[in-house]
Formats: C-alpha cells, structure tokens, sequence
C-alpha cells in the first residue's frame, strides 16, 4: 500500500524540471503470490530503477527479520552505484529503517515521510528508529512534529507538511462508484464491508484466532464482503489460509489492489473493517466508518470515525452495525482528523528536497536530548 | 451422477506441477483447489501460463497462483447446474453446500472425452 504515499510524490519530483529520481521496488511489490503490485508501477508510467529481492519464504518472525538484512545488503549495492543526493524513505516498514541505515552510515542524507507518528506493531518501533537516522523529517499533523521535536530531533529539521497519501484522494483521484459496484457486483442499496486485517508482530502465533473472530462476524453479517490478503508480515500465512477457508458466496477476495480501485473501495463502503493504518489515515477524507479490531493501531492518532474493539466476533459484528448506520456517517461527517492534507502535500515536501542545502549542517546530525 | 473428485481437485499444499499433472489427466483445463473439504480456488491451464510469465516455478504452491474468486453453485438439480455451467462458459463448475463444501463437479464434458 505504501506505494499510494510514493505516487504523489514522484509525480511532483517529475514536475520539478531540476529533479531527478531512482526509484528501488522490493519485498512484495515483487511477488506474484502478493499481487505483484509492481504491475501497478509499471503501468502508472514511473521508471523503476532497482527490484531487490529480500523476501524469504515462511513469514515467520524469524525469516521476517532475516529478509530485512537481505535487502540491506543489497540497497547498501544501490546506493554505491546510483549515489543519490537524498535518499527518500516512504513508511514505517523494516525496509525503510535498512535503507535510512545504509544511507546514513554512506553519509547520504535521509528524508523520511510519515514520522514521528505512534501506531503499534513492529511498525512503531521501526517508524521512530527511522528518526534516529533521518536527516529531514516530513510530519503529517502537529502532533507528530511535536513528538520529533521532543525526542530530541533538531527544529531545524522538522517540517509539518501534512500526509501526501492524502493528496490523491482530496484531489479526487479515485475509482468512480459505478465503477466499483460494477467491478465488485454490488447493488447501490446494499452495505458493502472491506476487510484489511493484517499480522500483528508482537502477537505472533495469534493470527488464526484473530482472524477467525472477524470473519466469523462477518458470516454473521452477511453483508457484501470485499476481502484483501494480509501483508507479508510475521504471520501471514495464517491470516490468508483463515481467509481462504471462510470464503462465503457473498465475499469477494483480493490479493493486492489498485490504489484508485482502494479509494474508491474507501469511498464506495459502508465501512472499513480490520487493522489497516488506512481506517485511521485515509478513511477520515470520504467519512467511512472504521471498525479497528486489536492493537495493531494502538496509539495511533484517530478522529471519531474509529470504533476500537478486541478480537471478539460479538462486538466486531455490534461494531458494525453501530458503524453502517446513517446516523453515524451523519456524526462523523466533515469532523477534524489528526492527518492534515489540502491536496498539495507532495509539492511542499519537493519543493523542501529541491531547496534543502546539502551541506555539514544536514548531514552531522545533534541529538538534542 | 457424482463424479471421481480425485481428477479435479488439488489440496492447498499441492504444487503447481502438481495442478500441472491433474489438468493433464482430466481434459477439462482446471483444477479445483480446497483445503480441508472446501473450496479455496481454482487453477487453469491460464493462471500456469500467466504465473510462469511472472517467472514462478512449478514448485510453488498452488495457492499463490490459484483464483480466488471462482464461480461456485449450491444448485442441486442436475438442469439448472446444467444451465449455469453453460452461462458461465467454463468447462468445470464446481457444487458445493452452503459453507463452500465441494461435493461434485459439474462438467461440460465427460471425464475421457478428448476435447
């Protein structure tokens, strides 16, 4: 999914007649059983300069970390070749901590987007390691800034530009209702739920279980389903087979999507089930309900279209059916979120790489605490 | 009639070699993919080809390559299942109960019927 946060900002990297940029896909971009998302890329026009492929088979714990020293020491390759002059790393991943590693150990600066937030997961703790190794950081609300700021990251550095996943969908960028019901079969009058629910790594062993319980409430349910496989997380394996084994008539499951066909998803819903970042980020910009099952999210900033519950397929179904009601979409809608974006994200956080000075001043980095 | 299942269906642990052989073996160009009696997917002689486009190997597991989303019935009489098989313009369809059980085949033509 990280590619929706990557997108906008490339386009405006081409749009700046004095930028250039090499982009390096990996893990399950490059994975058929995923989706094999680079597709996606390829089709949006976007030159792809390196495909490092890290990932081991097995989507333990164990392989998961073992997949990352992959990629690390093959980015490490990347960088003495291409040489950038920034280095732009998108997300929480673990690919994005090995990446801002290498390049900062290379004394190539680091940019990161989507810092100083908190969310549980491995995530959380790979998003603010990040930090330690950036040299530039793009916040997405104030209260990410802030949390830079206090962990000792140097003001100088801060810059809250707000959340560029945001920027395509403010600014319509999305699949088409019609297109959605005809691409999904699913009648105007009717809910339509989607179901992202990735791994947590901390529970690892938990997934089959966790699973279970959402899906068991959406038997119950009954209600149109669009269904999509987990990430490649520790676990994985367990969340998908759970998936597979519930298929009911009325679901409809999905490897990977298109971002546009994501958002309009998003828009077309009546809620959004599971643990995906995406309930608490990007649902807020079409009023979607979330229904946010277990810890994976824990701590991450939220507006009122979150309703929080455990693995338990009871109040996942009450969740539910508190969420698609009219009176709730009618209670959250146009409320403030912690995300901030006015559609021109993209083109802040280029313009700040364009005009950065690359000098000592960027590069020797002052912890400030 | 109830047909020899074993021709046209692969577990979720097979190989795509394995899906490779089955598909030989029955004509009908698919193989139906469950795991612990129900429906998972489906592998066609398209979703091989399209998979070793994507340099996979015939070692890889059926369920990285298969169709998630196959046209199922829970139709019981013998015309009806007919009939949808020939809407849905597909050489196999596969019968299941209500909780995606496989239970039969329905087939656009009989098993040693050279197509």
């Amino acid at each position: 999914m990280t590619w929706g946060y990557s997108r906008p900002v490339i386009r405006a990297i081409q749009a700046a007649p004095d930028m250039t940029y090499s982009l390096v896909v990996t893990n399950q971009h490059l994975l058929p059983s995923f989706g094999y998302s680079v597709e996606e890329i390829e089709a949006d026009g976007i030159e792809i300069s390196d495909r490092i492929y890290n990932t081991l088979d097995g989507y333990t714990t164990a392989t998961m970390s073992k997949s990352l020293a992959v990629f690390m020491l093959s980015f490490t390759d990347t960088l003495v070749r291409l040489r950038p002059d920034i280095v732009l790393v998108v997300g929480d991943r673990g690919e994005h901590l090995m990446a801002a590693i290498a390049a900062a150990h290379m004394n190539i600066p680091v940019a990161h987007i989507q810092a100083g937030e908190r969310s549980g997961n491995i995530d959380g703790l790979t998003r603010h390691a990040i930090a330690r190794f950036t040299h530039i950081h793009f916040a997405s609300g104030p209260d990410a800034a802030e949390r830079l700021l206090r962990s000792g990251e140097e003001e100088h550095r801060i810059h809250m530009t707000g959340a560029p996943q945001l920027d395509e969908l403010v600014n319509g960028d999305y699949a088409p209702r019609e297109e959605i019901a005809a691409l999904f079969d699913v009648a105007p009058d009717e809910p339509l739920l989607l179901v992202v629910q990735h791994p947590v790594t901390e529970e690892f062993g938990d997934g089959t279980r966790q699973m279970e319980e959402t899906l068991e409430a959406v038997c119950e349910l009954a209600h149109p389903t669009v269904l999509i496989f987990p990430n490649n997380d520790a676990g994985s394996d367990d969340v998908r087979l759970m998936i597979e084994r519930y298929h009911r008539p009325f679901m409809r499951i999905e490897r990977n999507l298109q971002r546009r066909v994501y958002a309009g998803l998003m828009r077309s819903a009546s809620a959004l089930v599971g643990n995906s970042s995406s309930g608490l980020i990007e649902a807020p910009a079409f009023d979607l309900p979330a229904v946010n099952v277990g810890g994976r999210q824990r701590d991450r900033a939220r507006g009122p279209n979150v309703i929080d519950v455990d693995y338990d397929r009871h109040q996942i179904a009450d969740a539910v059916r508190q969420a698609i009601r009219p009176e709730f979409r009618e209670h959250i809608r146009g409320s403030e979120s912690p995300y901030l974006c006015d559609g021109r994200v993209s083109q802040r956080i280029v313009e700040i790489l364009r005009t950065v000075p690359l000098d000592d001043r960027l590069i020797r980095k002052q912890l400030a605490y | 009639m109830t047909h020899d299942l074993s021709l046209y269906v692969v577990t979720a642990t097979d190989t795509v070699r394995t899906a490779m052989e089955r598909i030989e073996a029955n004509k009908h160009r698919v193989v139906v993919v469950v795991d612990q009696g129900k429906v998972v997917g489906t592998v066609s002689d398209g979703d091989i080809r399209r998979a070793f486009l994507h340099d996979m190997l015939p070692i890889a597991p059926v369920t990285r390559i298969m169709q998630l989303n196959p046209q199922v019935t829970t139709e019981t009489d013998p015309a009806q299942r007919a009939a949808l098989l020939q809407a849905a313009k597909v050489t196999l369809l596969p019968v299941v109960t209500a909780d995606n059980t496989l239970v039969d085949v329905e087939l656009a033509y009989e098993p040693g019927f050279q197509q």
